[in-house]
């Protein structure tokens, strides 16, 4: 299923802007830029497939795309690395994908004020290796750093694993050129100044345009932070035997001081019970090892060896045991794996079946952690006992907050589905159970997403009560800058604004 | 000269880890096919192939080490020095 708007006259002049090359109206280029690896109902994949891709190479044929699109009203949808988990690059209203992943050019290494400047398509794995050279690094570190691009980070607003000490995209961003929904090219940071990072000029429009899923336009170049390579690594993972005293231990750290630790992660029990089936590292574990407390630290060798040892120590005083360097560092080192390699669950009769991951996730504060995470267990475990292509694989809890351990967290609950066997009931199953672990975050005082946002079917019914006024604000701002509706249509429930 | 052979490449006889592991090589834990019985297809996997996988994957760590910073602090070295 197609829209009728992108008709062969439309298709030559997409060709005229981005070259014959570059427009691509096949079938299977199509329909593997219809879906993310989010759980998808794949029985209806037909009705999330584009009319035509464009990959152009230059901020001006983005513009000029988006000015046709307005001309012919036709949707456009920017795609950087697909991995968002809340939909945002599924093309809801067909019409034109504009995948950057041709714009994936480093334009200017700034060693003097610290800044390199890039293209959107631009993985940050392969940045940094290429700054390595110069002894800086953009650590920008989701669990998907060797596969999601800086477009997506910031059309996401990402979070990072190692944001407690680097902060996070929002604040590793300085200043980005943005086509804005009617096609025009600015220049969006704190003040006017590119490379600035602090200015009390104007308004903030950095935020307003980050994290909006592409609905407020396409992000063409961005100038982002260098930061001295770490000159060493540290992580420690410990186990506690209860999950009360790992959530303790996690407040302890909080409060250590120590400047250098980059990121906190809680396993509770059923991600042990998880991970004992199927991963190698907690396989071998004794069944006194319930929840595990994972830490990280980087920076100069003289503060983190210091900081390891004061770490250390609270680990111990909190009633934690070391787990042992080959987990510790190896666990540390998988962190961009583990989630997209089980790709097996089980059925409750033990069975194994091909199931994919998904993660629900959402901002709470440390205080709240424990009885989110009951909550959130049983709405999943209701969802099991109604279908058996759901598997509860625990829940991970992560610093939230930039530049410090403590205050909120990340929290998010992972759920192996078997997407072969979706089917109407329970995709709206799955929908509803998305809605209820939202409104557990509401409930709670926290945010629905911390990192994926929140425009996907369940959650996104409750995005105006979270948001509350700001939710009306949100509607006039797309209404003003797409009066046409242009940019990808249909998420965060965004038609509203032009009823 | 001897060439491959499949059969040097069979893995040993599982031994059972737990109620839904197995391990046959060293430092390798497999589902208990057993469990893989109705709804996944499974084949034969030379030893040589599994410890090709291992490998990769440990390089792949030592490889992301190197990727994030120039050394790693060791937790046990640490511990040893402490007491
Ligand atoms: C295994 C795995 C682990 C993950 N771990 C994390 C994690 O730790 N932290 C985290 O934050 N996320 C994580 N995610 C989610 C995802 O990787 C992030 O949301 C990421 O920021 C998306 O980047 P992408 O390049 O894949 O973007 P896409 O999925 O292509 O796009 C994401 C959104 O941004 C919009 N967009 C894309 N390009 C542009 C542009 N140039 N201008 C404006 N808007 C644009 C799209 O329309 C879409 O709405 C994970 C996903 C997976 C699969």
């Amino acid at each position: 299923m197609t829209s009728t708007l992108v008709t062969d006259p439309v298709i030559d002049e997409l060709v005229a802007i981005c070259g014959p090359d570059n427009v691509f109206a096949d079938r299977s280029s199509r329909v593997n830029r219809a879906r993310v690896p989010a759980p998808f109902p794949v029985h209806r994949w037909a009705e999330h497939v584009p009319d035509v891709v464009v990959l152009p190479t230059t901020a001006e044929q983005v513009s000029e795309v988006v000015k046709l699109a307005n001309r012919h009203r036709i949707p456009v949808v920017p795609r950087a690395g697909g991995t968002g988990l809340t939909d945002g690059a599924v093309p809801l209203r067909h019409g034109i994908v504009v995948d950057v992943k041709l714009m994936n050019k480093i334009l200017e290494i700034d060693l003097d004020d610290r800044t390199v400047t890039v293209q959107p398509g631009i993985n940050m794995l392969k940045l940094n290796e290429e700054l390595q050279q110069y002894g800086v690094i953009y650590p920008d570190d989701p669990a998907s750093y060797p596969c999601s691009l800086v477009g997506g980070r910031i059309g996401t607003s990402g979070w990072s694993l190692i944001g407690g000490r680097y902060g996070h995209t929002r604040d590793l961003v300085i200043s980005f050129q943005i086509v804005l929904p009617t096609g025009e090219l600015i220049w969006v940071g704190d003040g006017g100044g590119r490379k600035v990072r602090k200015s009390s000029t104007g308004y903030q429009l950095k935020h307003l345009f980050m994290g909006h899923q592409g609905t407020l336009g396409i992000v063409t170049e961005a100038v982002l932070e260098l930061v001295p390579r770490p000159e060493a690594e540290f992580a420690a993972f410990f186990s506690y035997p209860d999950y009360e005293t790992a959530w303790r231990s996690t407040g302890a750290l909080a409060k250590s001081g120590l400047a250098t630790l980059a990121g906190v992660v809680l396993f509770d029990e059923w991600k042990l019970d998880y991970l004992r089936r199927d991963d190698e590292a907690y396989i071998p574990q004794p069944d006194d090892v319930r929840c595990v407390v994972a830490t990280a630290m980087y920076g100069t060798t003289d503060e983190v060896r210091p900081g390891a040892k004061r770490l250390m120590r609270i680990g111990k005083d909190t009633g934690g045991a070391y787990l042992g360097d080959e987990i510790s560092q190896g666990d540390w080192a998988s962190r961009h794996d583990r989630y997209a390699t089980p790709l097996h669950g089980r059925l409750r009769d033990g069975q194994v079946v091909p199931m994919s991951w998904h993660c629900e996730d959402a901002s709470i504060n440390w205080s709240q952690l424990p009885q989110v995470r009951r909550e959130w267990h049983e709405i999943v475990a209701r969802l099991g006992d109604n279908f058996r292509i759901f598997d509860d694989w625990g829940m991970f809890a992560y610093t939230n907050a930039a530049f410090k351990p403590w205050g909120d967290y990340l929290t998010e609950i992972d759920v192996g589905i078997w997407e072969q066997e979706l089917d109407d009931a329970a995709w709206d199953a799955w929908v509803t159970a998305k809605r209820d672990i939202a409104a557990v975050a509401i409930a709670h005082g926290g945010s629905i997403s911390a990192c994926h946002g929140a425009c996907r079917a369940g959650e996104v019914d409750l995005v105006p009560e979270e948001l509350g006024g700001g939710w009306d604000v949100m509607k006039k701002v797309k209404r003003v800058l797409d009066p046409l509706n242009i940019m990808n249509p249909g998420k965060y429930l965004l038609d509203e604004a032009y009823e | 000269m001897i060439g491959f052979r499949l059969s040097a490449e069979r893995p040993p006889d599982p031994r059972r880890i737990n109620d839904v592991v197995v391990q046959r090589l060293d430092h390798v834990y497999e589902v208990d096919p057993e469990l893989m019985r109705d709804h996944i297809q499974q084949h034969d996997f030379p030893a040589w192939d599994t410890r090709r996988i291992v490998d990769s994957r440990w390089e792949h760590l030592a490889w992301m080490h190197a990727h994030w910073a120039d050394s790693v602090v060791s937790g046990e070295e640490l511990i040893s020095t402490e007491e």
